[in-house]
């Protein structure tokens, strides 16, 4: 270094930048920053609105409720409607696109002509926009029009139309079906790169013991992809919980509140109704709910993972 | 909120802080087209020639989410300068105190003599002044199947009974049915006028009454009993019961003008229509209205004057139609109207003297966002009985 530093101030500067106890945060501070500001804010302003009653085209006869919200929102039956839909919604969505992600796996992990062809279109329903999805499944749904009932009639397993998301009984599992659909390439490529970490010499020591096929599958291969099954997982209830824009296209959370979850009723009472107040009481309440469960399925995974 | 409206200000002097910066006035304009063929790069370079100092931005909004945007972006101090806007919206964005008035400025404009009789009228705010100019407008009629009436021997019908009863002879399920129902959002104005136009109101009491209840039954049995209406009903929205209608499975449906482009290019001469059937001694449909506004945000109102007034003159005005497929708000455009066939023409015009717009209050708003929606396809699937759906519409409309 040819660079001399003279005076004394400018060297002390260099020693603090240089320091090891500032510089980690100095250099975390503009992500820090930006999550606090677009991140954090919002989530305190959304806590401070649900105490309100603001309806957003009138402003000026907004005024402080405190719980007020919430207690007309535990006595409310389509928030239970809504908060059991969640529950179907999560329960049933993400245990299909994990077994359906595995299945994929565990196929295209096998050697065949074409393999890397076929890798690279399982992603292509992962890789479109949720919305052409719901419009594209909107139609293959469609009793009139739609390619599904079509097929279905054509092999007699159903004598008549089905209307899949006109029948209250039937459109939050159709919804379901489609998000399979959406989701399952996502487990797969996780669940392909775990697969693709076990040693080869497991498998080759397994079957001189004699291991058949399926036990080397339980004690080999499960093992070998627990804790991508168990990070994919809670990323995928975290994304499926939250996301509503496939229901909000193909239903718009009817008919009646029949596909009605938590986050879309906050979005149609917030947006739609502007009432700002009730539908942020619902986001918050249904963020606890979350962190809830989350924080739960950590502590127990992530040990059993471990383990 | 403190921080929001902080924000919002910042942002509002950011924004003004530009403008006198700019030597041009810029007005933002929103509007929803979902023709893809748009003239609007046409009309604003035409605008521009004639008015050197005026730039337009002008933005195609995408509908479905065109009013959730408006109220957001009005409240964020980030509004457009002008918009297309509707008359529903006019109660909650005067309640706002979003609008400005312009009534003196189309007082002295030159192209208030060539505007369609009654426009205005009916363009006017809930305290009597002026704040909308009208820039199309469509009224809802009955759609047909001319072949497949005349191969059952019927004629286009004129009352409930004439339409249940055809219903039921073009039904032959599951591969025809008599009506296609727009049980989905948007199918308010299809109910309306079976229901609205037994005296059903919405007001205190209005929806409650015998008659609008039995009204209600009536149409519901249509779905349930009859079963003249495809079982898809419930979530059908415009784009299901058009292409229903255009694949021969439904033989009648309700909608305006602006479809009948696309049903002729698919049916033909086989697709007419006629005004919507009278029901018990009434008759309703609704008046599809689209209009201009100023908000009172903007800091170019006489420049954004002068953008809306110029969409609302003349040829301007048939071109703008042309993309939307509706019609004009002018004498002189309407003279010699080339845009649909003469037959659609004639039911709408046949059809505005019943033609109504909903009461301008506040709830109506709700009333067609959400709640007439979730009602109707609970009680269409069983959920709830058609009175049980009335009473709770009535609770909307309680004061």
């Amino acid at each position: 270094m040819s660079l001399s530093i003279s005076s004394p101030m400018a060297r002390r500067r260099i020693s603090i930048w240089r320091s090891e106890r500032l510089l980690p945060y100095l250099l975390l501070a503009p992500a820090v920053v930006v999550t606090v500001v677009i991140v954090f804010m919002p989530m305190v302003q959304a806590v401070f609105t649900s105490f309100y009653d603001l309806i957003l085209f009138r402003p000026n006869a907004s005024k402080f409720v405190g719980f007020g919200n919430y207690g007309k929102l535990f006595s409310d039956p389509v928030f239970w409607t809504a908060l059991w839909n969640t529950i179907i919604w999560i329960g049933l969505t993400v245990p299909l696109q994990m077994g359906l992600g595995l299945m994929t796996a565990v196929l295209l992990n096998r050697e065949f002509p074409w393999r890397g062809l076929a890798r690279a279109l399982i992603i292509i329903p992962w890789a479109l926009p949720s919305v052409v999805i719901a419009l594209m499944w909107r139609w293959i749904y469609d009793p009139n029009t739609g390619v599904l009932n079509d097929i279905l009639i054509y092999l007699s397993i159903v004598q008549s139309a089905v209307p899949w998301l006109a029948d209250p009984k039937v459109a939050i599992y159709a919804i379901i079906a489609t998000l399979t659909w959406q989701g399952f390439p996502f487990f797969a490529v996780m669940i392909l790169a775990g697969l693709q970490g076990i040693p080869k010499s497991q498998y080759e020591a397994a079957s001189i013991d004699g291991a058949s096929t399926w036990r080397q599958f339980v004690h080999i291969t499960l093992p070998g992809i627990a804790p991508v099954l168990a990070t994919a997982g809670l990323l995928r209830v975290i994304w499926v919980a939250n996301s509503m824009d496939v229901i909000f296209v193909m239903t718009g959370g009817g008919p009646g509140y029949a596909t009605h979850t938590l986050p879309l009723y906050a979005f149609i009472k917030a947006r739609q109704n502007l009432d700002f107040g009730y539908g942020t009481s619902i986001a918050v309440t249904f963020t606890i709910f979350l962190g809830a469960f989350v924080a739960l399925y950590l502590a127990r995974t992530m040990r059993e993972v471990e383990r | 909120m403190k921080f929001l409206r902080t924000l919002a200000l910042g942002a509002a002097l950011a924004a003004s802080a530009a403008f006198t910066q700019a030597k041009a006035e810029t007005v933002r304009f929103w509007y929803h087209f979902d023709n893809p063929a748009n003239p609007m790069t046409d009309l604003v370079k035409k605008f521009e020639a004639a008015n050197p100092g005026i730039k337009i931005e002008a933005e195609n909004v995408p509908w479905n989410s065109y009013y959730d945007n408006l109220y957001t972006s009005l409240v964020g101090g980030n509004a457009p300068d002008a918009a297309m806007v509707k008359l529903f919206a006019q109660p909650r964005l005067a309640e706002m105190g979003a609008l400005e008035p312009i009534g003196k400025q189309i007082d002295s404009w030159q192209g208030k003599a060539d505007l369609l009789d009654n426009l205005l009228e009916l363009n006017k705010g809930p305290d009597g002044k002026q704040y909308y100019l009208p820039i199309q407008y469509v009224v809802l009629y009955l759609y047909y199947r001319t072949d497949l009436f005349q191969a059952a021997g019927l004629q286009p019908p004129k009352t409930c009974e004439d339409f249940r009863n055809a219903a039921i002879k073009l039904t032959n399920a599951p591969q025809t049915y008599g009506f296609g129902l727009r049980g989905g959002k948007g199918g308010w104005d299809q109910w309306g006028a079976f229901v609205m136009s037994q005296g059903a109101e919405l007001k205190p009491g209005g929806l409650v009454k015998p008659e609008a209840i039995a009204a209600n039954q009536w149409l519901v049995d249509l779905f349930q009993k009859d079963k003249v209406i495809p079982p898809s009903a419930p979530n059908d929205g415009f784009q299901e019961i058009v292409a229903a209608f255009k694949s021969g499975k439904t033989a009648m449906t309700i909608h305006h003008i602006g479809s009948s482009k696309d049903l002729v290019a698919a049916l033909g001469d086989k697709v007419s229509a006629v005004p919507v059937p009278k029901c018990g001694n009434g008759q309703w449909t609704s008046y599809g209205d689209e209009s201009l506004a100023i908000f009172s945000s903007s800091s170019v109102t006489d420049a954004a004057w002068k953008w809306i007034s110029f969409l609302a003159e003349g040829q301007n005005n048939v071109a703008f139609n042309s993309a939307t497929g509706q019609l004009t708000v002018t004498k002189s455009g309407s003279a010699d109207w080339k845009l649909h066939e003469r037959r659609f023409v004639d039911a709408t015009v046949q059809s505005l003297p019943f033609a109504k717009v909903l009461p301008q209050t506040s709830a109506v708003s709700e009333f067609v966002n959400t709640a007439w929606q979730t009602n109707m396809q609970q009680a269409l699937t069983g959920q709830i009985t058609p009175k049980q759906m009335m009473e709770q519409l009535q609770t909307l409309f309680a004061q």
